[in-house]
């Protein structure tokens, strides 16, 4: 094995483990062209990517920044500190920009964009123009969305509800809805191109059956962002033509019903959060058999169950709604089917734990992500059934149970997916390794300030405290002051990366094309990749996941 | 009136369904960690076990995955099914009142209820009820969706515009509980909440019988106030309207437009509330500004009368309430509760 | 199809796809865009698609005033717009089949043809919207009086009808455009040799434009007579 190959290698042949002879790669994705214009006219689907990943963090960090309002204002029970309109609007914000401005695109835009192509051994996506045009209209999107910020907010809700939004609520609610109509269709074209990618681009050999599981959960994902944000789109278009004409369809006086709006509105919204899910296990199903060298236990369950929750994920959206004046009947079923959408997710689970076992196991950052995923993820999705029960529901619906729920599979789960994704993926994005200590700390930082934070909330809701209140009754402070205090050491954990990330830019040490021996043609090529992927046509293994299954006992990492 | 302390980790069940429901999650939790501990100590074990370089038997059956993938599908699948059923039994029998339930009225509005007793008593915000009693609240909202949210009976139920929603329970213990609005309904939506108090039903026959004297009303009264939007106006929050404040009206002379001085005594307020064109004050139009006791300046040009008339819009026992508060508006402190 | 699979020799076939770097094939590439203009249009089915389970929802619920509000609609226009949007459709499909042949000046004329149909629905659908105006049934207008305002239910009906057909004009519009575009490029030299395919992809979406107005009129004129 010849450690001085060509440079782009012949991949097969160079040992993985040895950096290329020349430090300077000019000629990979990131420095081959540095102009402006060659990054925000770019068809590449790697540096779309990168647009992604900084604008999200962006309206992460005013997300983030809304929910520290909420939670400091939530230190005193009496709304000492904030207005009850600046409160309302800090959780309006939150979740509006949250949802669709960071955890929607999250895992799919940055990461699937990256590595969809490499994985399925193909040079781009099927449409880069129209991945390309998808990154301005979410920018489009934003912007409008921001102007309804700066102009004085949002106090509706996320969820818009009617009356209250298209006729009594007196903020800048058409530009956000204008906003969020414009971002959805930016969620289709990507899930557009996805499919057509993942059917028509696969190189010779990639069969189904040997597509990574991060393909398979975003082929899922992109198959809900087809089918359910249309509905949101026409939810939303009702919403303005209400606001703006008082068109009637949501508004008694005439004859309309509120409650349609909400049955439009959670038929995407129920679907949405799996697409918030989903990804994150793909990503999970990567990073664990890499890190356990073993391949993923039981491929075609786990493949099977991506595609089962996205399909039974668009019968349940009742379950938000059973305190809300639908029919016993609906509410059964609602129910009832919202017990059987959990099974494919205890499938990945259990075939995660599976995989672990009897592995050789290292604990690094991205392992460390994905662990804490799938504990905190098990909490979130356990408590999403006592809320599927009838009875529980009627008790804990719209208490600070649902809001823990909730973030427990979406910082839980999507975050620490998207935050060991991108520890996984960072050599091969940057060129770069990152400071494993400091991936450690934070990881650490994460995990505990988020249980700080949010386990309390789970106790808050039983004991009754409704959500989206400005004030609370005293006796409930000793839990929110907690649950703010663990706020700040979950923001401290998500500044460190920020910062060494950053800093290995230019100061982390180079990375080869495969640092973690990892199984998967994005691990073939170098780090950071050329422009058009790979060299040459990509030999696709015959088996997926096609790690050692017995560590040696020398300690050495080859079979 | 604190239901529980600082540090209680339980809310108060005050119904045998609220036992249950809790009887119902105490069991789902038992599940839930009987199939999770397991996975949770699994990983951790197998992390430090299996780790890279311990010496361990790494070797692996095939063989048995179908039949293990299957097992770990539908067995938890077929025990939380349980939970659905339960769950679901009672839920169906809290929307199926028996036919002896006592009828309460709710209404939800931006941001106060109000309750009116089968016997016509009507409270703001707090609800007292009788304990072994089945009750059947039917409930509606005047403006956009609230949500009525009773934890210590475990159960809640939107408030529809335009449309009657409702629950029934039988409490069995007397005391003090929260009652809250639970569906997001703008500025207020917190402090929309109240007090139930359960209590015996001879003690509930007593409380109707003094015409529920013992909320009070000038508490009652200031949430009227707000609710419908005088406080708005005539404690100035809205730029550009010149609303005179009513602090120590009652009992004031008022100068009128047409010259004659009356005494702003209860029937004067109340007409002005159904009528406001009636019985202009002076300064109004194009008169030259003159303002009655404890209002605005009069300013250059007057102010021009634009309160709209609530005839029709308030209840005659909420105007009660109301005037009773105006009448005591200069004895209440300043910053009056929220 | 006479298309060339591999593009290998455009001088020899008039009819063909350029292939763009990124795809393997021109198989790979025709493929691919056919595909996703019918998952662009699964997407486009599912929004019109909460637009009619709405208006269904509303005859369930308010039988009569949609019954009454629907008298108001004009029919004729409807059914003449239905018979001209077919038409169109008819005229895309030539273009299609003419675009295969590489007939180019005739598959343009079948192009420019189908546009001016387009655009005679929207010169028809804007008479019926003045007509509408002048017979006071726009409640959306909140200085006009209504025409039907003692039956408030109806404002529904109405109101849905105008959302619908707005968005379906809206799409119409759009597609004219669009249409315009490519009948502009295809009428260049070497057009069909190096885009034959896209003709057949937007005549999907023509056709759909098509379909979506064919539901649309029995759902709003007819079913409710």
């Amino acid at each position: 094995m010849s450690s001085a190959g060509t440079l782009h290698g012949d991949a097969a042949a160079r040992d993985p483990h040895t950096p290329l002879p020349t430090l300077d790669r000019p000629d990979d994705y990131l420095h081959a062209q540095s102009t402006l214009r060659s990054w925000f006219l770019t068809t590449d689907h790697k540096r779309i990517a990168l647009l992604y990943l900084a604008s999200i963090t962006a309206f992460f960090v005013i997300g983030a920044v809304a929910a520290g309002f909420v939670r400091l204002a939530l230190v005193v029970p009496d709304g000492a500190i904030m207005t009850n309109d600046t409160y309302n609007k800090a959780f309006t914000i939150h979740g509006v920009v949250m949802v669709w401005f960071f955890l929607i695109p999250s895992i799919p835009a940055t990461f699937g964009n990256f590595l969809i192509p490499l994985m399925i051994g193909a040079k781009d996506l099927a449409f880069p123009k129209l991945n390309l045009t998808s990154w301005y209209i979410f920018m489009t999107g934003a912007l409008f969305t921001l102007v309804a910020v700066v102009l004085g907010g949002v106090d509706t809700g996320w969820t818009f509800y009617a009356p209250l939004s298209t006729a009594f609520s007196n903020t800048w609610v058409l530009p956000a809805l204008i906003g969020v109509t414009i971002v959805g269709f930016s969620s289709i074209l990507t899930g557009l191109n996805f499919v057509v990618t993942i059917h028509t681009m696969r190189a010779p050999g990639m069969t189904w059956f040997r597509l990574p599981i991060f393909v398979w959960t975003h082929y899922a994902t992109s198959l809900i962002f087809l089918l359910a944000t249309p509905v949101i789109t026409l939810a939303l278009i009702l919403l303005i033509a209400e606001r703006a004409f008082h068109v009637g369809v949501f508004d008694p006086a005439y004859g309309g019903d509120p409650v349609l709006f909400q049955h439009l509105f959670w038929f995407y919204s129920h679907p949405a959060v799996y697409i918030m899910v989903l990804p994150g296990m793909g990503v999970i199903s990567e990073i664990v058999p890499a890190f356990a060298q073993k391949k993923l236990f039981g491929y075609r369950f786990v493949a099977y169950a991506a595609i089962g929750l996205a399909s039974v994920t668009f019968f349940v959206w009742g379950h938000h709604m059973f305190v809300n004046g639908q029919s016993d009947l609906a509410s059964l079923a609602f129910s009832a089917l919202s017990f059987a959408v959990a099974v494919p997710s205890a499938v990945k689970v259990y075939n995660w734990t599976a995989t672990i076992h009897k592995g050789s196991l290292r604990l690094d950052t991205p392992m460390l992500y994905a662990m804490g995923y799938i504990g905190l993820f098990v909490l979130g999705g356990l408590t999403g059934l006592y809320l599927a029960t009838l009875a529980i529901n009627q008790h804990i619906h719209a208490t600070y149970f649902v809001v823990a729920h909730f973030h427990y599979i979406m910082v839980g789960g999507t975050v620490l997916a998207f935050l060991g994704g991108l520890h996984f993926w960072w050599p091969k994005i940057t060129g770069r390794m990152y400071s494993e200590p400091w991936g450690r700390i934070s990881a650490l930082f994460i995990f505990i300030g988020f249980n700080v934070t949010f386990f309390p909330q789970f106790i808050l809701g039983y004991l009754g405290m409704p959500r989206r209140y400005a004030t609370y009754p005293p006796e409930f402070q000793l839990l929110n002051v907690l649950s703010s205090a663990g706020s700040t050491i979950l923001a401290a954990g998500y500044l460190f990366p920020m910062v060494y990330l950053v800093y290995s830019l230019w100061f982390g040490r180079r990375a080869s094309a495969n640092p973690w021996d990892a199984k998967g043609l994005e691990w073939e090529t170098a780090s950071p990749p050329p422009p058009h992927n790979f060299a040459g046509v990509p030999q696709v293994p015959k088996v997926p996941y096609d790690y050692p299954i017995q560590a040696p006992e020398t300690g050495s990492h080859h079979t | 009136m604190k239901a529980q302390s600082a540090l209680a980790l339980w809310p108060p069940a005050a119904s045998a369904t609220a036992v249950e429901t809790d009887h119902i999650i105490l069991g789902f939790t038992v599940l839930t960690l009987l199939l999770t501990v397991p996975v949770f100590l699994a990983i951790t074990y197998f992390a430090l076990r299996y780790r890279q370089g311990e010496q361990a038997d790494r070797s692996t059956d095939e063989r048995r995955s179908f039949l293990i993938e299957i097992s770990w599908m539908l067995i938890p699948y077929v025990l939380t099914l349980f939970f659905f059923g339960w769950g679901a039994k009672l839920f169906i029998a809290s929307r199926h009142p028996p036919p002896d339930a006592m009828v309460v009225e709710a209404v939800g509005r931006q941001w106060m209820w109000k309750f009116q007793h089968p016997t016509g008593q009507s409270e703001i915000n707090d609800l007292h009820l009788p304990v072994d009693q089945p009750v059947r609240i039917r409930i509606t909202s005047q403006d956009v969706i609230h949500a009525l949210y009773l934890p210590a009976l475990r159960l809640q139920i939107a408030a529809l515009p335009d449309r009657t929603t409702e629950i029934w329970f039988k409490a069995d213990r007397t005391g003090t509980y929260r009652l809250y609005c639970s569906e997001y309904c703008g500025t207020d939506h917190s402090v929309m909440d109240g007090n139930l108090t359960l209590m015996t039903q001879a003690e509930y026959q007593e409380w109707l019988t003094h015409g529920g004297a013992q909320q009070s009303n000038l508490a009652a009264g200031r949430v009227i106030y707000e609710s419908y939007g005088c406080a708005g106006c005539h404690d100035g929050a809205v730029v550009g309207v010149k609303a005179p404040s009513l602090v120590g009206l009652y009992g004031r002379p008022v100068h009128l437009a047409d010259g004659r001085t009356l005494t702003a005594d209860a029937d004067y307020i109340r007409a002005k509330i159904l009528n406001p064109n009636e019985n202009r004050l002076a300064g109004d139009g194009e008169g030259e500004g003159g303002g009655q006791g404890g209002g605005k300046g009069s300013g250059k040009g007057g102010y021009k009368q634009v309160m709209p008339s609530f005839r029709g819009v308030i209840p005659a026992d909420d105007l009660d309430r109301l005037v009773g508060y105006l009448k005591a508006y200069d004895r209440v402190a300043e910053g009056a509760p929220r | 199809m006479s298309a060339d699979v591999t593009g290998a020799n455009p001088a020899a076939d008039p009819v063909g796809v350029k292939r763009a770097e990124h795809f393997a094939t021109v198989g790979q590439q025709r493929h691919a865009a056919t595909l996703g203009m019918w998952a662009w249009l699964l997407t486009e089915l599912l929004l019109f698609a909460g637009l009619f389970l709405t208006a269904l929802i509303l005859r369930l619920l308010h039988p009569e005033a949609v019954q009454a509000a629907a008298g108001h609609l004009k029919f004729w226009i409807g059914a003449t717009n239905t018979v001209v949007l077919l038409c169109s459709s008819l005229t895309m499909s030539a273009a299609i089949e003419l675009s295969r042949l590489g007939w180019q000046r005739m598959m343009v004329g079948c192009l420019l043809a189908t546009a001016s149909l387009g655009a005679l629905f929207l010169m028809l659908k804007g008479y019926e919207y003045y007509a509408d105006y002048e017979e006071h049934m726009m409640p959306f207008l909140a200085r006009r009086p209504y025409a039907l305002a003692e039956q408030p239910a109806t404002r529904l009906f109405v109101n849905l009808y105008y959302v619908a057909t707005a968005l379906h004009a809206l799409h119409l519009f759009t597609g004219i455009a669009i249409l315009l575009g490519i009948t502009w490029k295809a009428s260049r030299p070497g057009f069909l040799q190096r885009h034959q395919n896209w003709i057949e992809v937007y005549g999907l979406y023509w056709h759909f434009i098509d379909l979506i107005w064919i539901i649309a009129f029995p759902v709003l004129y007819v079913v409710n007579r």
